[in-house]
């Protein structure tokens, strides 16, 4: 009789003897004529430039952790479903059981939902964010004295 | 009785000080003095309240835990008050001759630039004094006994502008230290013994040991090296007519009345192991003894009012201890409490005539004062009388008590309180003959400035005057037909004692007419001299011979304090100079040299440390990872 | 549990609060949220073990008090940040909120009862932290030492996670007490491996948390870099946390094993004070003093750990509360000094500017003196029977010779304690006008005042226990 880990160890196994055996197969099977084309990295025909390593842009991480935040509560909504709709539980507190869990879940998304507004409100949704320079140059002439001038030699 | 208002008994000077302490330079100088004095009368105040409810409650002994301070292994020592009938005859006396004093020194010391140190320094000593007498184990003693010292430090290098009186506050100090480290091995010696410093507990186990158990005796001797310096015993007392540098009230307040009977008190406080240990009482007694003959006759030939006083409680001091040898607790305590009101009181008049003398203190420079200040005249002469021991004077009372039980224990010992009586009462009559009769010799502008102190300082003096006058009423012995009120009011003290030593507590075996033929002599021998000093000192009208003058041998030895500090300075002070001078020269090479191989070590070791902190997080996580290698490698493989 | 539930919420208060216009009213409510945590904190006092949230978490006495500590220096730190007005690029509601979120991580930490509770604890305290410490973000020093701390912390992370599913797989269950009656009843066996290399790989992450050598490498970098409030943040909330957990862990689970564990963390120990204290005393910037300070104390914490008993979880919690004191009054004068001395625009943190300081100001050189003098372990301040009791609790289990090097160390510390001690009082400075707030005098003092008054009477601290 095998433990738990035994089974572990046997899936472990299996699956490095099985990857081993397809690239082995495939290695025997597949004709081989590289070329340069062939050689360089697929990157969606277009062709690859540089170093791979660049700087992303900041925004990319920021929306990804909103969609990893709410990816998360996702996965967190199916277990705490098949929980929820337990009919036993149901039954035994003469539906309690549902409201309590609704009111917990309520919560878990009321939170989520207060992060999701704080960065919606301090402007993170907005993938562009320009702000708006307004140039002040500070001029020993006044600014109405230009707007004289533009008066009267504009019409001109 | 309640805790907070006992809390208050200590806690009120303490505020004392710390607000004079801290304002000294802006609150002004009226406010001072009231601040500082009140604090010690409301402190005395309590004190009466909790002595009323102590003896309307029945007399109980009581500990007043406050919190638990030191916790370390199997030692507790809590930080609480006992209550006991000693704690509370000190408490009255610091308290009560402490107003007294506070109250003087605002006329004494306002002139004084230092007015508002003055006040807080004093503040601060008695808060630690209270501290000393109310803690229910060693180790708070030991606090109020260090903080005491400290103060007495402080007031004596008061005027610290002057060289000299620094130096004999270190003199003061130092001299201290040395008897503090006895009573430290002592502490140790207790804590080993009985695993606790609480005097209940102490006194408890102490109980169930032997007579004279070796243990007991060195703690006794330990704790009594202690008390020496404190009290200014042989060896160690002659810091105590140096420690007069300070200002009057000082040496009236601490160097008379309260700091150097701690000594007393902690003998009688700790009276369960000392009656078990009757050889060390037998060291104590003679100790006494010789104290009080040894300073006695040096008083003699002093000239300086203040020394004079100062040797004459050197003297009484060993008198006490002579009482202790015999363990005559009570009797001791009872003198402890009249000379703390006759030898204040004698201090303060002192402290009046050196005022109006305009800082005068040479007694060979007065004379003829008692018309100028007839109030301090009147009251010297009352503490005079009480001090020679004439009755019905304080004094008679208590040193006749002492003197009665010493002549039951030893009469060698006894013979030497008469002859040291005899000393006494001769010094003290030169003392007032030369000061207030006969002529005034000091300068005229000193003659043109002689004035009666202010009410603040007679108040104080008569005051103090009425105690000594009645104060021996509170312990009458039975020959008289009296009742012995102190010695009742003590005796529940000595019970533990009682069970370990009956033998030492037995009732007296002298027969009345023994102790009037012992009174007699005592009485006789103090008007003897004081006739004798009249004749001298009135009627021949000399005047001690001025310092250039050639003496006889005798009167040069007895001048010079038998040159008991010069053999000091030669035997200790210079060898200990020799022996560091030595060390220094030999022990530095080798001490450097281990210390630069220390600082070598470190330097050179954090170097190295200093290469592995690169910066790089890729040398950091290299390192984590050979450690978690190392380890799992050590624990789960090995 | 109420703090918890408590700061969780306030947190989130704290963010929205942020959109206010009056930047004032954060101070002052963060404060208060963090007093009526501490109040909520104390209302369980004495009201025995309680278990919450299925038994994953354990409030009594011993938890509260570490509570008391974490949240008292909290409130301390937000006190002196002066609700980071100085900085105009500052977002104060953003590092308030995180700290609120950090304080309720520790607090998971003190009380953890089940090992997810423990990660999860360690993980909102480091993520926040990993935050903080880039908080200046236009300083090149703070962004390295915040990516330094992720990318270690993560790795230490790794670890710890390892080893809580290694001890999952050896007893089955991630509870204190399960493992605990698993460990102590368990026979040498491959089984007995397995929870004896997850019990290594946990402790290897905790002990990377509390900066104990070979896993401090992060330590001086990071406290340097990040802006001097966190890294105050960082070496008492933090370390006090991680020392609860390991405390609870040891305590709670491995009694049974102790004669296995207790010599790593001895050695460990060992190591950490000799890097600690001699790593101390080449340094030149008074920061990084601290930061090596911080370590050497890990390792006087981790004596108290190998003896494990009821004497050594007092004298955790006793020195933790005097070094968090010491800590807050050393980095909150370092603070005010460096600000007013800058070398090129930054605050210098270099020993030279204390020189003259207690002529500048005699009440910031006292409370220095002191807070120094603690940390070296002089009598009659609270850091000497810190260490006082740490000595004897191990003493009392028969390991002397830590000891003797603990000792031995300690003097060593003496040398680094007093070099600034020296610079303030016998060194000549420039007078530079130090301008020290009300409140900012008051926490200082009272730090000070607490302080003395437990080296007076530590007494009174182990009568509240």
């Amino acid at each position: 009789m095998i433990s738990d880990f035994g089974y572990i160890l046997l899936f472990i196994i299996s699956g490095l003897v099985l990857l081993g055996v397809m690239l082995l197969v495939a290695k025997f099977l597949r004709p081989d004529n590289p070329n340069e084309e062939k050689l360089s990295t697929y990157e969606s025909g277009e062709d690859p430039m540089g170093n791979a390593q660049i700087q992303f842009n900041i925004r990319f991480y920021i929306v990804a952790l909103i969609f990893v935040l709410f990816e998360v509560e996702l996965l967190f909504l199916f277990p705490w479903a098949v929980v929820f709709g337990n009919e036993e539980l149901i039954a035994q507190t003469n539906g309690a059981w549902g409201w309590f869990a609704m009111a917990e879940m309520t919560v878990f998304i009321g939170i989520l939902i207060l992060g999701l507004a704080y960065a919606w409100a301090k402007g993170y949704l907005d993938w562009v964010r320009p702000k708006q320079q307004i140039p002040e140059i500070k001029s020993p002439v006044p600014a109405d004295m230009y707007k004289q001038v533009n008066d009267r030699y504009g019409s001109k | 009785m309640s805790a907070s208002l006992l809390i208050l008994i200590p806690l009120l000077p303490l505020i004392g000080f710390l607000i004079n302490g801290i304002g000294f330079k802006t609150i002004p100088k009226g406010a001072v003095g009231i601040i500082g004095t009140l604090a010690v009368v409301a402190s005395f105040v309590i004190s009466v309240m909790t002595f009323n409810d102590f003896v309307a409650s029945g007399s109980q002994p009581l500990v007043v835990p406050l919190f638990e301070w030191i916790t370390v292994g199997d030692l507790r020592i809590p930080f609480s008050f006992q209550i006991d009938q000693l704690s509370l005859l000190m408490l009255m006396i610091i308290t009560g001759v402490g107003s007294l004093i506070h109250i003087y020194s605002i006329g004494y010391m306002h002139h004084d630039e230092g007015f508002g140190k003055f006040f807080a320094y004093l503040n601060l000593f008695l808060f630690f004094m209270l501290l000393l007498v109310l803690g229910s184990n060693y180790v708070i003693m030991f606090i109020g006994w260090e903080g005491v010292g400290l103060c007495s430090y402080l007031l004596i290098g008061f005027w610290n502008k002057n060289t000299n009186y620094n130096n004999t506050a270190r003199k003061a100090f130092i001299m201290n230290r040395v008897g503090d480290l006895g009573f430290l091995l002592g502490i140790f010696t207790i804590i080993a013994t009985f695993g606790s410093v609480e005097y209940t507990e102490v006194f408890a186990q102490a109980s169930s040991f032997s007579l004279e158990d070796p243990v007991i005796v060195t703690i006794c001797l330990f704790l009594f090296i202690g008390a020496m310096g404190k009290s200014a015993q042989i060896p160690l007392y002659t810091w105590l007519p140096d420690a007069m540098a300070g200002p009057t009230p000082v040496s009236a307040l601490i160097h008379a009345a309260t700091m150097v009977t701690a000594g007393i008190y902690m003998v009688i406080r700790s009276n369960v192991l000392y009656s078990l240990a009757p050889s060390a009482l037998e060291i104590v007694g003679i100790i006494g003894g010789l104290t009080a003959i040894f300073a006695a006759s040096i008083g003699l030939l002093q000239n300086d009012i203040k020394k004079v006083l100062a040797y004459s409680t050197v003297s009484q001091l060993g008198y006490m201890f002579m009482g202790l040898g015999a363990m005559a607790y009570s009797a001791s305590m009872f003198h402890v409490i009249t000379h703390a009101f006759f030898k204040a009181l004698l201090f303060l008049g002192a402290g009046s005539v050196i005022h109006a003398m305009s800082d005068e203190q040479d007694i060979r420079n007065m004379g003829g004062l008692r018309k100028k200040l007839p109030i301090t005249f009147i009251t010297f002469l009352i503490a005079t009388i009480a001090i020679a021991g004439i009755p019905p004077f304080a004094g008679f009372f208590s040193k006749d008590e002492i003197l009665a039980h010493v002549f039951e224990h030893n009469k060698l010992l006894w013979v030497i309180g008469v002859i040291g009586s005899l000393m006494t009462s001769f010094y003290m009559f030169r003392l007032l003959f030369l000061t207030f009769f006969g002529n005034f010799r000091g300068t005229h502008e000193q003659e043109h400035h002689l004035h009666e102190s202010p009410a603040s300082m007679t108040i104080p003096l008569v005051i103090l005057a009425v105690l000594s006058a009645v104060g021996g009423f509170i312990g009458v012995p039975e020959a008289l037909h009296g009742s012995h009120h102190l010695a009742e009011f003590m005796s529940p003290l000595y019970d533990a004692a009682r069970q370990a030593n009956p033998a030492g507590f037995e009732p007296t075996t002298l027969s009345h007419s023994e102790e009037y033929l012992l009174m007699g002599v005592s009485v006789a021998v103090a008007l003897i001299s004081a006739v004798v000093a009249y004749v001298m000192y009135v009627q021949k009208a000399s005047v001690p011979a001025p310092d250039s003058a050639e003496k006889s041998g005798l009167q040069r030895l007895v001048y010079n304090k038998y040159y008991v500090d010069e053999l000091y300075d030669n035997v200790f002070v210079k060898s200990t100079k020799t022996l560091s001078n030595i060390l220094y020269s030999f022990g530095e090479f080798f001490i450097d040299l281990f210390v630069n191989a220390a600082v070598r070590l470190t330097s050179f070791s954090a170097k190295m440390l200093r290469k592995t902190q690169t910066g790089s997080t890729g040398d950091y996580v290299f390192a984590m990872v050979l450690g978690i290698v190392a380890i799992l490698f050590w624990k789960l493989l090995l | 549990m109420y703090p918890i539930v408590l700061l969780s919420f306030f947190g989130i208060v704290t963010l929205f609060l942020g959109f206010s216009k009056s930047k004032n009213i954060l101070l002052p409510a963060t404060l208060l949220f963090l007093i009526i945590a501490l109040a909520g904190n104390f209302l369980e006092w004495n009201k025995g073990p309680l278990l919450y949230f299925y038994d994953m978490l354990r409030v009594d006495n011993v938890t509260l008090a570490f509570n008391g500590i974490i949240l008292l220096s909290a409130f301390m730190i937000f006190a002196i940040s002066g609700g980071f007005q100085d900085n105009p690029d500052s977002e104060p509601a953003e590092y308030f909120g995180l700290m609120l979120f950090s304080l309720v991580g520790a607090l998971m930490m003190v009380g953890f009862q089940h090992l997810i509770m423990l990660f999860i604890g360690v993980e909102i305290l480091s993520v926040a932290m990993y935050v903080l410490t880039g908080s200046n973000k236009r300083n090149l020093r703070s962004n390295e030492a915040a990516l330094k701390y992720f990318l270690m912390g993560a790795f230490a992370t790794g670890f710890m996670l390892f080893g809580i599913t290694l001890l999952y797989g050896a007893t089955g269950s991630f509870k204190l007490e399960q493992i605990q009656g698993f460990a102590s009843n368990m026979q040498v066996g491959s089984e007995s491996y397995i929870l004896y290399a997850g019990l290594l790989l946990l402790l290897i992450g905790m002990l990377f948390k509390v900066s104990a050598a070979p896993f401090h490498f992060w330590t001086p970098d990071v406290y340097e870099g990040a802006p001097t409030i966190f890294t105050t943040f960082m070496s008492t909330v933090v370390k006090t946390a991680g020392f609860a957990a390991l405390f609870r862990l040891l305590s709670g689970s491995f009694t049974g094993v102790y004669g296995f564990w207790w010599i790593v963390i001895a050695a460990i120990a060992v190591l950490t004070l000799l890097v600690g204290n001699i790593g101390a005393t080449s340094q030149n910037s008074f920061k990084r003093m601290l930061a090596y300070s911080g370590i050497s104390h890990a390792g006087y914490l981790l004596i108290a750990l190998t003896a494990l008993s009821k004497p050594s979880q007092n004298a955790i919690i006793f020195y933790s509360l005097a070094y968090s004191l010491s800590t807050i009054c050393a980095f909150g004068v370092l603070m005010l000094v460096s600000k007013e001395k800058t070398i090129g625009g930054q605050p210098n943190e270099y020993y030279d500017a204390f020189n003259g300081l207690a002529k500048q100001n005699p009440l910031l050189a006292f409370v220095l003196t002191v807070s120094m003098l603690s940390l070296a372990g002089i009598p009659l301040t609270a850091g000497f029977w810190g260490k006082f009791f740490i000595f004897t609790s191990a003493a009392e289990r028969g390991i002397i010779w830590i000891t003797v090097i603990a000792v031995l160390m300690s003097t060593v510390g003496i040398y680094y304690y007093f070099r600034v001690i020296i610079s303030s009082y016998l060194k000549e400075g420039d007078l530079v006008k130090i301008r020290v707030a009300p409140f900012y005098k008051v926490i200082l003092v009272l730090a000070t005042f607490l302080t003395i008054l437990f080296g007076l009477a530590p007494g009174i601290f182990e009568g509240l226990i």
